[in-house]
């Protein structure tokens, strides 16, 4: 059996599987002061009258990581870093602690200035000093060659509590994002730290035995041993858990679009044959791009609770929300006050949505009818706009050989599944105004619980060799060692999938090989002079984004509500 | 974070799956560390950069451009459409004001390409400038365009095809063809009878460095182009003079470029040649794309820089102002050319040496002296491959007289050329004749 848990902004949600079954599911509001309280109240209620030795395996979304940032409630990190020549290091200064290490690596690796010792030295007392214990060190091209961030780490040794290596933390070039993720890594580690001591100590308590795996925002999962050297992966896991609840809840095997509509926002997201859309580089934490993968997800301000406005180009639904609709008590006219008013929702007292529509309507001298049509129109129109942006963006994407240019295929979706609390209600004037099939699943209420629950690990690693100086680099694992001059690109791939299974293994993750794709494969012929020098490979493997089972569409359950305290 | 003050689309092509063979230096490997570059100094993450695919040109496109024998796929592979695709892209971002600026940059390159092509010369088979030119003026109507071709290599190419149109500035300033492919580019080729003045050669001797390529620049071109005022400036934007260039002489530098591109502000640049992909293009194509947004590139340098090595002797220095001290004349006061007449026309005779492929071309000119328009104009051509073909063209503002006579000419049923092809601007027609 397998748990999920999804802590969200509001709710946490929970559920229980037994292979295809859906077996419990609740829900408790969360308490952003004491997380596990809020764990504990769902698992007491899906495990109820459950024997919970028979759970194998429980996921866990949570929002802690990402609430640190944003609330700031983070640790003070001392960051190191070497640039040289390029754009300027200063524009990537973050915290309150940065420090620039003069040393310089080229594109190929090679050191063109030597790191200044002194200087590291009188960094680190600094930090020191001002009782920094948290460290990052990222170098410029460090994924080509990691000895100077290796150097600032040996350095630090045994006087920081924790370190964030850059190559370490992704083998992506991307020096700015290798910084921002090296920093929001140390950042949440302690807090992270503390948060799993705990959960770890709870779970006993329940007699779970599980192996526990925390959801990143790729959708996947890694094992809480992994987390707790890689915290900063864990945010921003809770559009990647909806989005893996609809695959685990919905056919999704073609090119489709997700909404999640919410009282604030509506989440968008693509679906390419099936398969979750990721960000091209990485998610950006407080304007901060990083190198975190993420599957791609748009959000725009319209959702439930959006407020209705009139201004001199008419009808305005969102961006702002100033409470729950007029139904539910709110102070002012919402999208879904306009919904009841059109009968397309009964929610809450709809009286209240008549009369707030009629005052708001009178106004502007408008029918209050009109006015609830326009405003439904103005936010479907938005959400459609977005949409279309999102295919345009991802169907111009750069590419870089003949062979995409000519032969890629353009994603073309023609079906959107909608989850989130007001999903039915629009589920016909999306179908109107897009000309496309909604299918909303039945079990949106506990979706994100189930996509958590479902989802399996998922991992990639970059791998890059240059025969002519002899070696072959894999960054994130740390592996960077000679090879002989006859390396070929065939050696590369099987070395990149072997490598990426042994560290699943070492993980205790076990997966097929085939499992385990390799998305870029290239190799260039190096030329010095008028002669063939060796080649340059470059290969990337990851284990992508998928659910272990689809659930059953027929089990559905109660969502069972914890009592509030 | 950083942030563009201009804004700046680059079209990033390397066509990691193309080359003139394996060894060659037109090959996947080019752009392989410029990449690298860029995507660890985070350029498209600078706010207001931003990373297009390119287009794919037409037949339309190329035909409008060139006189392409025998047919357009003879000529060019799915390489060379998608890099003048590529230009047409940057073109479409600036004239629909996407993005301010743009910057192509693609391969294979595009500027030895002549008006009429019969395969590869210098690395180039169809001039991407060009293509992206006449994209602009087919969508845009008539505009003044200034192409500066800041190559190493003389812009033969390009050159050719605006010999005649007083519309299109073109300004060259390479190595001194006395010492390099393709051994033009002298002050006296200034244009043809009717565009005089309107093709500027700037012949730098070897081993010219930063200080003598922007006292050119701002002697010379910047002058001209105050009084020529484009409605847009095109930048053809080799990267072979640095130097560390494995064919070239130069001693030019990326700040030197960066600080190139910061003067001329072009609206558009394009990549042409540029060999050192190591040692140079990570670093030039840096300092240009920032410099091209409005961003700080005082701190991109080669690893390997110092300004005193590369530095010009003062002798070096002391020709370069001597030179350019006359050159402003070429634009403000051009010598009537020699133009040799026979009856109505004048006549060019030209033997073109194809040096990829090994073709001699055999080409003789006429261009109609009319006093109503440009005239029109009719090329015949052969090759050691292929016998005599004609190209015909109309110029934009061709008169009924000059139009009739292209269309005679093209409709004949009497001659004996193989191929005729018509480029008629005012019409936007181009086409080949019906086979018989």
């Amino acid at each position: 059996m397998r748990i999920g848990i999804d802590i969200g902004g509001t709710h946490t949600d929970s559920v229980l599987i037994d292979g295809t079954r859906l077996i419990a599911a609740a829900k408790a509001p969360t308490n952003h002061d004491n997380l596990l309280e809020s764990i504990n109240q769902v698992l007491h209620i899906v495990l109820a009258g459950q024997d919970a030795t028979r759970v194998e395996t429980l996921n866990l979304s949570t929002t802690l990581s990402t609430n640190a940032i944003v609330t700031g409630n983070t640790d003070p990190v001392g960051v190191l870093v070497a640039g040289g020549p390029g754009i300027a290091v200063d524009t990537y200064r973050i915290g309150d602690h940065f420090h620039i290490i003069p040393g310089s690596l080229d594109h190929i690796g090679t050191e063109t200035a030597p790191l200044d010792e002194t200087i590291l030295k009188e960094a680190i007392d600094a930090c020191l000093t001002q009782g920094v214990k948290f460290f990052a060190v990222a170098a410029k091209f460090s994924p080509r060659n990691p000895a100077s961030e290796n150097r600032m780490r040996e350095q630090l040794g045994e006087r920081a509590d924790f370190i964030s290596t850059g190559h370490l933390v992704s083998g992506q070039l991307n020096f700015g994002r290798r910084i921002h993720t090296a920093y929001y890594n140390s950042a949440v580690w302690k807090t992270f730290r503390s948060f799993s001591t705990a959960l770890a100590a709870s779970l006993r308590g329940l007699t779970l035995q599980a192996e526990v795996n925390i959801l990143k925002a790729d959708g996947g999962t890694m094992p809480l041993t992994r987390a707790l050297e890689t915290p900063v992966q864990s945010i921003f896991s809770g559009p990647a858990a909806s989005v893996m609840g609809i695959m685990a809840t919905t056919q999704a095997t073609s090119d489709l679009i997700m909404l999640d509509i919410g009282g604030t926002t509506t989440d968008i997201a693509l679906f390419a044959g099936g398969q979750p859309l990721l960000e091209r580089e990485g998610i950006a934490i407080n304007n901060h791009p990083t190198l975190v993968r993420a599957i791609h997800v748009e959000s725009i301000g319209i959702g439930g609770d959006s407020l209705l406005s009139v201004g001199k180009s008419g009808v305005r639904t969102g961006p702002h929300r100033l409470g729950p609709c007029l139904a539910n008590g709110g102070p002012a006219a919402t999208l879904m006050d306009a919904c009841n008013v059109l009968g397309l929702a009964q929610l809450g007292d709809v009286s209240l949505s008549h009369d707030g529509l009629k005052a708001l309507a009178a106004d502007y001298g408008m029918d209050s009818r009109q006015l609830a049509s326009e405003a439904v129109d103005a936010a479907v129109n938005a959400i459609a706009a977005k949409i279309e942006a999102l295919i345009a963006l991802v169907n111009s994407k750069p590419v870089y050989t003949i062979h995409e240019i000519l032969e890629e295929r353009d994603i073309s979706p023609r079906k959107i599944i909608v989850i989130g609390g007001p999903a039915s209600v629009f589920k016909g004037v999306l179908e109107d105004r897009l000309g496309m099939d909604v299918e909303v699943p039945t079990l949106y209420g506990v979706v994100n619980a189930i996509g958590a629950a479902l989802t399996r690990t998922t991992s990639h690693l970059t791998l890059t060799a240059d025969t002519a100086k002899g070696k072959v680099s894999a960054p994130m694992l740390g592996v960077f060692r000679s090879i002989p001059r006859s390396y070929s690109l065939d050696e590369a791939v099987e070395e990149a999938r072997n490598l990426l299974a042994n560290d699943l293994a070492q993980a205790g993750v076990s997966l097929p090989a085939d499992e385990i794709q390799i998305t870029q494969a290239d190799s260039f012929n190096m030329v010095d002079g008028s002669y063939t020098s060796g080649r340059n490979i470059r290969v990337v493997a990851q284990v992508q984004p998928a659910v272990i089972a689809r659930l059953n569409s027929d089990s559905a359950v109660d969502i069972q509500m914890a009592a509030t305290r | 974070m950083l942030k563009a003050t201009s804004s700046l689309g680059v079209i990033f092509f390397p066509a990691y799956d193309w080359a003139i063979s394996s060894s060659h230096p037109e090959r996947e490997e080019r752009l392989l560390y410029t990449q690298d570059q860029f995507r660890e100094e985070g350029l498209f993450d600078i706010e207001g950069i931003s990373e297009h695919r390119p287009l794919r040109a037409k037949d339309q496109d190329i035909l409008r451009t060139h006189f392409c024998f025998p047919s357009v796929d003879r000529i060019c592979t799915e390489s060379h459409r998608i890099s003048a695709g590529g230009a047409i892209q940057a073109a479409k971002l600036v004239m629909e004001q996407k993005t301010r600026r743009a910057f192509a940059l693609v391969r294979p390159p595009g500027h030895h390409a002549m008006k009429v092509v019969h395969g590869n010369r210098g690395f180039c088979n169809i001039n991407i400038e060009a293509v992206m030119v006449e994209w602009i003026r087919e969508r845009y109507g008539r505009k003044r365009i200034a192409i500066v071709d800041t190559d190493c290599h003389h812009g033969d190419g390009t050159q050719d095809v605006y010999w005649h149109d007083p519309d299109i500035l073109f300004i060259s300033i390479h190595q001194d063809g006395r010492t390099l492919y393709p051994g033009s580019g002298f002050p006296e080729e200034n244009g043809g009878p009717r565009a005089l003045g309107r093709t500027i050669n700037i012949p730098l001797p070897p081993r010219t460095s930063d200080t003598g390529y922007l006292h050119a620049l701002e002697n010379v071109v910047l002058p001209i182009l105050a009084d020529f005022k484009p409605d847009l400036v095109i930048n053809s934007a080799g990267q072979d003079n640095h130097y560390s260039d494995p064919i070239t002489n130069m001693q030019f530098s990326a700040q030197g470029y960066a600080r190139l591109n910061d003067l001329l502000k072009p609206d558009i640049a394009v990549l042409e040649g540029g060999y050192s992909i190591k040692g140079a293009l990570p670093y030039v194509n840096l300092g240009i794309c920032l410099a091209m947004a409005g961003c700080d590139y005082s701190a991109v340098r080669e690893p390997d820089y110092h300004a005193d090595l590369l530095r010009e002797e003062p002798e070096t220095l002391e020709y370069i102002k001597q030179l350019c001290g006359h050159l402003t004349d070429t634009y403000f006061h051009p010598q009537p050319g020699d133009f040799k007449k026979e009856g109505e026309y004048f006549i060019r005779e030209r033997k073109i040496y194809y040096d990829t492929e090994g073709i001699l071309e055999k080409q003789r000119e006429a261009l109609k002296d009319c006093d109503q328009c440009r005239g029109v104009r009719l090329i015949q051509t052969s090759s050691s491959h292929i016998s005599t073909c004609l190209g015909i063209e109309l110029p934009i503002d061709c008169c009924p007289a000059c139009e009739q006579e292209g269309y005679d000419a093209f409709q004949r049923t009497d001659d004996d050329y193989i191929i005729v092809q018509i480029l008629d601007q005012k019409n936007k027609q181009y086409r080949y004749r019906p086979g018989k």
